[in-house]
């Protein structure tokens, strides 16, 4: 496999959330209106980055439930196309191969077609469950009342984990 | 002889329950006051004169004159009702004592209720019977009063403390100066300088000699016609004449016709004068308030924009704040990137070395040594990697040569992994260098996107405060104007203003134009009649002719007489009006403008009130218009050449007045009126010990104040315990 196609397979992929998740994507994306009482991020896939960058801080990894029970969203190649974003998250989420792929750059090379296919699931899987990790906290911290009603409400929680 | 109010007393009025001699006020000569705080009973006592003069009362509660009958169940004290039982009767009545000359007046006006149902306040709970008027006359010196029996000279004598005719001007209850005085009438300086000057006799005169004129003429001509050989060329000068003065009437008419449209518009334009400078402050204003919006509009969107952009700086490279607390993850990654690379390195260089080993014994970095170097070695023929020497033409210096010269062109190198990720990883690093570069720079990028924001918002605030200060204007402008708030509204009237400004040009063109014919007109009148005057007998019996001319003269000499007086008068009017305003703004720092009357085409008089250099100024407080007004009503009280022989009975009209006015009226006022009974408020202080104001306090030692009553009432008591106290401060 080349880099390209390792990187275009990967690219090609539309990340899941749980459906339990729904509600809490609905006051935190606006997707293009303006309708909550918090602040919000425009398009699903900023509050999933800042979600799965929250959970890689965190380091809380949370397996969403069977396929049938999620959502997809964009594939991860028109997230803020044409921007270093994906590049940068991809550059994070392989600072930790050995320990989050099993294998270390190097290994990757020499892995057959199959098994490098399974690692760019594996990548994918990685993505969601971090996110999944950053929703629930997320999650936990908006039932509790806890989320402060700033517009810095997520720098400010971000600089805080 | 001036009328003056010796005393003024109640029976069971209003508040004033008891008999007339528990309630009675004395006064003197000079300003009489009698303060008191709202409820105290000021507008009940003022509603005695209201009795006294039209047999009505103001009722309170709907703010409507009614007759007395109508209203009898509301004028008797509570506390009088509440001691009559049922059947029995009691009186309620006013009764004021007044001197003239050398007599003295008693004038009592009174009712009798009869209680017939249980409830107090219903009007069919008490059968009301009023009372004769009764009158008593008493020469001073003389202290025994005796009833007059002639209503007409009960009547009379009732006119004789205030003129029917001057009540306008004696008799002031509030805003009564307003009505008074209403400048969008004409008739309110025009009649009073009538009343005045008499100028209704003159006119009378005018008429009376133009009739006799006209029969002194006819008598001419009909004595000429027996005698005169010129007849025909008379005749004809005659007709002249007739045309003349038919077009002469005509024009006359027209002019009226004309002045009458003028006054018309301009009594429109001063009705809307108010409204039109309200209306265009409104219009400017709205101007303003647009504007304004516009900017806060633009300012909040920008706000908006801002507020909503401050997440997307997480996913701007530029901010890259995704990025904060990774630092160590792109280290991570650089490490890994690095050893990748060497491992990689190692590798492929393993496998070349294993297919041709003998290339790599002496393996130096891919394109090393580089090219300058090389040139160096060849040039100097000693090589530097291993230091020794290489002689031109030697293995070694052709080597170097060989290797300067090597092709730049890679060679399509082996597959040394299944996948080859080296570009992906290495695009990774290079791509995502805007997110790596940023961790210090992030904290101080929040902090003045926060700052940002503050001064954002700070400006949208700015803004909102400023719009909300406008609109208020714009409120206020309302309120002043009672108008609805309506955009085409302040419009139409601007229309309409501009309409009556447009009708009065027109209409004054006309007039102008108009009193030019008749100005020429005259002219050949009077050109004609000297021709006919030659063209009559020489014969004629001097009598004839005579009378004639003195008649005409005559005739002209009293419509200038007429007018001269009229000028006159306005002028004192005016000089007059200017000293009363003076006096009533002597204790305010206003600049101290100059009330200026002004004919207008209509032959009616304006009232303008100009500053120092020449320019009308408009607007001024409730209280600054109604002094101006009231100047006016001083000055036509005290240009009367004979005094003014009336007191002024005055119920709160400085309510609208500040302090400063409020000394001045008090100085004022004395110095125009023989006798003044004022009711106040404005000198009440509930909080002070004598309950009177600092004002009071400085009054009460004036020599021109004679007397000062002070009016309490038993507070937090039910109504029907409800009494007025009066107490004599002075």
């Amino acid at each position: 496999m080349t880099s390209q196609e390792f990187r275009s397979n990967i690219l090609s992929k539309r990340p899941r959330y749980a459906n339990s998740r729904i509600p809490l994507l609905d006051a935190l994306a606006n997707k293009g209106s303006r309708t909550s009482e918090f602040s919000q991020f425009g398009p699903i896939y900023e509050l999933y980055i800042y979600a799965m960058m929250l959970g890689i801080k965190r380091n809380t990894r949370l397996s969403l439930p069977p396929r049938n029970l999620t959502t997809d969203f964009l594939e991860i190649g028109k997230w803020k196309r044409d921007s270093a974003l994906v590049d940068f998250l991809l550059m994070i989420i392989f600072s930790n191969a050995e320990k989050d792929l099993g294998y270390n750059l190097n290994d990757l090379e020499d892995l057959e077609e199959g098994e490098l296919n399974k690692v760019i699931s594996n990548v994918l899987m990685l993505i969601e469950e971090y996110a999944n990790g950053g929703l629930e906290y997320l999650e936990k911290l908006w039932e509790k009342g806890e989320l402060e009603n700033s517009h810095y409400m997520f720098i400010d929680l971000y600089k805080s984990n | 002889m001036a009328s003056i109010i010796n005393s003024i007393s109640f029976k069971n009025f209003f508040n004033y329950y008891g008999d007339y001699e528990d309630t009675r006020y004395d006064f003197e000569e000079g300003v009489n006051i009698i303060v008191a705080d709202n409820g105290a009973g000021k507008s009940k006592f003022f509603n005695a004169f209201l009795w006294l003069f039209y047999d009505q009362i103001l009722d309170s509660d709907d703010k409507r004159k009614k007759a007395i009958k109508d209203i009898a169940y509301k004028i008797i004290s509570d506390k009088a009702k509440n001691e009559t039982s049922l059947g029995s009767s009691l009186v309620s009545g006013i009764r004021v004592e007044y001197s003239t000359g050398r007599f003295k007046y008693q004038i009592t006006k009174s009712f009798t209720a009869t209680r017939i149902k249980e409830n107090l306040t219903d009007y069919d709970s008490w059968q009301i019977v009023i009372d004769d008027l009764e009158v008593d006359q008493s020469e001073i010196i003389l202290h025994r009063y005796k009833p007059v029996y002639d209503y007409d000279e009960k009547r009379k004598i009732i006119n004789r403390l205030i003129l029917p005719d001057l009540r306008q001007y004696s008799f002031l209850q509030g805003e009564e100066v307003d009505r008074i005085i209403d400048f969008s009438k004409k008739s309110s300086i025009e009649d009073a300088v009538r009343t005045l000057t008499n100028i209704s006799k003159y006119e009378e005169l005018v008429e009376l000699i133009r009739d006799i004129a006209k029969k002194s003429e006819n008598d001419l001509n009909k004595k000429t016609k027996e005698t005169n050989a010129q007849t025909d060329r008379l005749e004809k000068a005659q007709q002249e004449k007739e045309t003349l003065t038919f077009m002469l009437k005509k024009e006359v008419e027209s002019l009226s016709e004309f002045q009458k449209l003028y006054e018309d518009a301009e009594r429109e334009k001063n009705e809307l004068d108010q409204k039109y400078a309200n209306a265009e402050k409104r219009k400017e204003l709205d101007e303003k308030i647009s504007a304004k919006n516009r900017v806060l509009k633009s300012a909040k969107e920008e706000y908006d924009s801002f507020l909503e952009g401050i997440n997307n700086k997480f996913f701007d490279g530029n901010f890259s704040w995704i990025s904060l607390g990774f630092e160590n993850h792109v280290e991570d990654f650089k490490e890994k990137i690095k050893l990748f690379r060497q491992n990689r390195y190692e590798k492929r260089a393993l496998l070349k070395a294993s297919e041709s080993p003998n290339d790599y014994f002496t393996m130096l970095p891919v394109n090393s040594p580089d090219a300058v170097s090389l040139e160096n070695m060849i040039d100097s023929e000693h090589c530097y990697v291993c230091d020794r020497p290489a002689e031109k033409g030697s293995d070694a210096h052709n080597y170097l040569l060989k290797l300067k010269n090597r092709p730049n062109e890679n060679k399509p190198t082996k597959e040394f992994v299944k996948n080859d990720l080296e570009e992906f990883f290495g695009n990774l690093q290079v791509n995502a260098s805007p997110f790596c570069n940023k961790f210090d720079a992030i904290p101080q990028s929040v902090l003045r996107t926060k700052e940002r924001e503050g001064e954002l918002r700070e400006r949208v605030d700015k803004l909102n405060n400023e719009l909300k200060s406008l609109k208020s204007q714009r409120k206020d402008i309302l309120i002043a104007g009672a108008e609805s708030d309506e955009n085409d509204n302040a419009l139409s009237i601007i229309n309409q203003f501009k309409g009556a400004i447009k009708r009065m040009e027109q209409a004054s063109n006309k007039i102008e134009r108009l009193e030019g014919n008749i100005k020429e007109l005259k002219h050949n009148l009077s050109v004609t009649e000297k021709e006919i005057e030659n063209l009559r007998p020489k014969d004629l019996p001097e009598g004839y002719t005579l009378n004639y001319k003195i008649c005409s003269d005559l005739e002209e000499a009293i419509v200038n007489a007429k007018e001269r007086v009229f000028d006159n008068m306005v002028n004192l009017l005016e000089e007059h009006a200017n000293r009363h305003f003076q006096n009533l703004i002597r204790h305010n720092d206003l600049a101290g403008g100059i009330l200026k009357f002004e004919k207008t085409p209509a032959g009616s008089i304006s009232l303008k009130y100009i500053d120092s250099t020449g320019n009308e100024v408009h607007g001024g407080s409730e209280g600054f218009q109604r002094m101006k007004k009231f100047s006016v009503v001083m000055a036509i009280i005290s240009v009367n050449t004979t005094q003014y022989n009336y007191p002024l009975l005055a119920d709160a009209p400085l309510s609208a007045f500040g302090k400063a006015f409020t000394e001045g009226f008090f100085e004022a006022i004395g110095g125009v009126f023989p006798q003044s009974i004022v009711l106040v408020k404005e000198l009440y202080d509930g909080d002070d010990e004598m309950k009177l104001s600092d004002l009071g306090k400085k009054l009460i030692k004036e020599d021109n104040i004679k007397t000062i009553y002070l009016n309490t009432v038993n507070k937090g008591v039910e109504q029907i315990d409800l009494v007025t106290t009066k107490t004599k401060l002075k």
